[in-house]
């Protein structure tokens, strides 16, 4: 049954993702009034559709393990909720045109190919808890990472004196949006590693340290806090904020794909 | 051009047909596209003159109701013209009335005016009137002010008596359409002026202009336009600073005076410390011109704001961006300035540019707008020739009323003896039997009232003669 909530939040965000782009590009605010019913419609369904898959999972077995898929299912729920709390706030759809999009994108897997693939993650309240904190984080950093590309575009059509694109958020709004995302990330991506560490700690023992991902996340938590700073710190925008922000997200992505490596986030360390 | 404007003897005959024939329009004009600036400098009619200019023309032979639209791209005569009066057929030459009127008042020889005149009838007339209304016929596409002007003409030729059942209604008509055209399409949309421009593109750098200080250095009059255009759309802080200070407090006292309404708070800044200062400021309006002396080349020494200085303002301010609106001829502001982050320096070619190219977007909306006007003057027209049908009707149904009051009347001496009931009954015969005498022709002019769809000339073919003998 979850499958199929998902397939009908994956067709409303798909729908939501083609009205974004006349109502953020071609300054056609009527759209708005299709991709912003859609994408609520669809981050229901979403809900809806998680929510059984979890109490699914807690049933069967409290150890279970969390899919791939499910992870990556529940990140595309967090960009979309970034995306319609973007929207409301600062009246802006145009971040929609690549969040909704990669939403599919995530989800468009879970929802049609769901296959056996497990991740290999112990599944508890508390692992939870850190695997959703952490998927936040990276959701709070992919919109504050777009919000600067948006910034970049837009005073770079104002430098050239180049005709505005209507559908762009004011240079304020996105460096605003940017700003706020990362500061919200900060406490879910700290949070996230503390409990992490701690399960890894009572679980694993002190050898967890050594692991490949867990030295990865430290050196992405330095980088975002690092980066943190020198954005308050300097008001930094525009060019530079872009690449500071895009070497967080690798950082971030190396993290996300480092599971390979992981003893850890296998459970196979002794 | 309608059947009643090509055949105006078609329709005069009878008396009683007459008044079912409405007044012919005509308009006649110049604008900025048939006659150069200095036919419309002669043509043009200043304000204060309008009203006997308008009374006029009003009483020229043959003019029942008249309308004088005058601005700087165009003289236009709008009138209404006994349909008893014949008119020569609709061609540049026609209306020889309206172009002696031209001759006559302005003292310049038809043979001047007339290559450079254009003239409308009926249908035409009022496609052009909505059209003109609609700013669809302006050198600047959609821009605002013509709508005032026609209404201004209109109250004009009001207070003289010069408008009345024709043109008042018609007139009407033309200001709704002018709005269904602004709130459907979007050809007021983008800015097509300076000042507008710059609020534009603040509103692109900082969202809302709320809050946001603006620093006027040199107090010239496009300043203070542009400074007026920012306060207008929610800027509340000014620091004015000027060589002569005290024409930066006029400026200040005229500001302040202008909105009265909103506090906004002004600041007169010595101009020695304009340095120590201009990092508070969000957006800089610049127009001394002092570079002057020192070239116009990015670069060049002398300008008021260099690379270092606006360096040295967004360290102060932490990167905050800043706007700089520089009217000045030479440049205030020195070009390079703009490359660096968070400074945007727009000069007056730039701003230019963006409000022509804006003008060119415009086009686009003004086809939409042409669709609507084409529509609503279907609608007008074919109310218009419904009017006709509407008076035959009510012609009828009074003539009938008459003469069966009549008929009462004469036999009034052989119904005295009728009780109040029977009385009563006399009179609900007499009616109704009237009224069913009447149904069939009735019936006829009311089919004339809805056209068929195939074919809509048919509402234009005069009603059948009413006679009640």
């Amino acid at each position: 049954m979850s499958l199929l909530w998902l397939r009908a939040a994956v067709l409303l965000y798909s729908i939501a993702a083609l009205a974004v782009l006349p109502a953020a590009l071609y300054d056609r605010p009527r759209w708005r009034r299709i991709a912003i019913p859609a994408t609520i419609a669809g981050l229901l369904f979403h809900f809806v559709s998680l929510v059984e898959t979890f109490s699914a999972a807690q049933q069967t077995a409290p150890f279970d393990l969390i899919t791939r898929h499910e992870s990556q299912s529940f990140l595309a729920l967090l960009l979309v909720l970034a995306f319609l709390a973007v929207s409301l706030r600062y009246r802006t759809v145009a971040l929609g045109v690549v969040l909704l999009p990669l939403a599919v994108l995530l989800s468009l897997e879970p929802a049609f190919r769901p296959g056996p693939e497990t991740l290999p993650l112990a599944h508890s309240n508390w692992i939870f808890l850190h695997v959703a904190l952490l998927l936040a984080a990276y959701a709070a950093l992919l919109l504050s990472l777009l919000a600067s590309v948006l910034y970049l575009i837009q005073e770079r059509r104002l430098k050239r004196k180049l005709p505005a694109l209507r559908g762009l958020p004011p240079l304020e709004t996105s460096d605003s949006i940017a700003r706020r995302a990362l500061l919200f990330g900060l406490p879910c991506m700290t949070a996230g590693l503390l409990i992490g560490t701690t399960v890894a700690e009572l679980t694993v023992g002190p050898a967890y340290f050594r692991d490949p991902k867990v030295l990865l996340s430290f050196a992405m938590w330095l980088a975002y806090v690092g980066m943190i700073h020198i954005r308050q710190h300097s008001g930094l925008r525009g060019r530079r904020a872009v690449y500071l922000s895009g070497f967080v997200f690798l950082v971030v992505l190396a993290v996300w794909s480092a599971n390979q490596l992981s003893a850890v986030h296998r459970f196979t360390a002794p | 051009m309608s059947l009643i404007g090509k055949n105006p003897e078609v329709l005069s005959p009878s008396p009683v047909e007459n008044s079912n024939v409405g007044p012919m329009l005509v308009l006649v004009g110049v604008n900025h596209t048939t006659a150069p600036l200095d036919i419309r400098e002669r043509l043009a009619i200043p304000a204060t003159r309008l009203a006997e200019a308008t009374r006029t023309l009003a009483h020229q032979p043959g003019v029942r109701e008249a309308l004088i639209l005058s601005t700087c791209n165009r003289v236009e005569l709008l009138t209404t013209h006994d349909p008893a009066v014949p008119l020569q057929p609709a061609n540049l030459a026609g209306s020889p009335d309206l172009l002696r009127f031209l001759h006559e008042y302005f003292a310049i020889p038809a043979a001047v005016i007339q290559p450079h005149l254009y003239e409308f009838r009926e249908r035409e007339a009022v496609r052009h009137l909505f059209r003109v209304a609609c700013s669809l016929d302006s050198l600047v596409v959609g821009e605002a002010q013509i709508l005032g002007q026609v209404k201004e003409s209109y109250s004009v030729a009001r207070e003289v008596g010069a408008v009345s059942t024709t043109l008042d209604p018609l007139l009407q008509k033309a200001f709704s359409v002018a709005k269904r055209v602004r709130t459907e399409t979007e050809i007021g949309a983008s800015s097509v002026s300076i000042a507008s421009v710059a609020v534009d593109l603040a509103r692109k750098i900082f969202g809302t202009l709320r809050g946001k200080q603006i620093l006027i250095v040199g107090a010239g009059k496009m300043a203070e336009l542009a400074a007026r255009h920012l306060i207008e759309h929610g800027a509340t802080s000014l620091l004015i600073s000027n060589r002569t200070e005290s024409r930066a407090r006029d400026v200040a006292d005229r500001l302040a005076s202008q909105f009265s309404r909103t506090p906004i708070s002004t600041t007169i800044l010595p101009f020695d410390q304009l340095n120590d200062h201009a990092h508070r400021a969000d957006i800089l309006i610049t127009s001394t011109g002092l570079g002057a002396q020192t070239g116009d080349q990015p670069g060049a020494p002398g300008k008021l704001i260099t690379p270092a200085q606006a360096r040295a303002f967004l360290d102060r301010r932490r990167n905050r961006p800043v706007f700089f609106i520089d009217i000045a001829v030479p440049r205030d502001v020195d070009p390079a300035v703009n490359a660096l982050e968070g400074c945007f320096v727009y000069d007056i070619d730039d701003l230019q540019q963006a409000a022509s190219s804006n003008l060119a977007s415009r086009s686009k909306e003004a086809a939409a707008a042409e669709t609507i006007v084409a529509d609503e003057v279907d609608q007008y027209q074919q109310r218009l020739s419904a009017k006709p049908f509407i008076e035959a009707i009510k012609t009828l149904q009074l003539s009938a009323e008459t003469l069966r009051r009549q008929e009462l009347a004469r036999s009034a001496a052989r119904l005295a003896t009728l009780t109040p009931a029977q009385r009563e009954a006399v009179e609900a015969l007499t009616r109704s039997l009237t009224a069913k005498l009447l149904h069939p022709q009735i019936a006829q002019l009311r089919s004339g009232i809805q056209p068929s769809e195939n074919d809509q000339r048919s509402s234009l073919t005069p009603p059948p003669p009413v006679r009640i003998e």
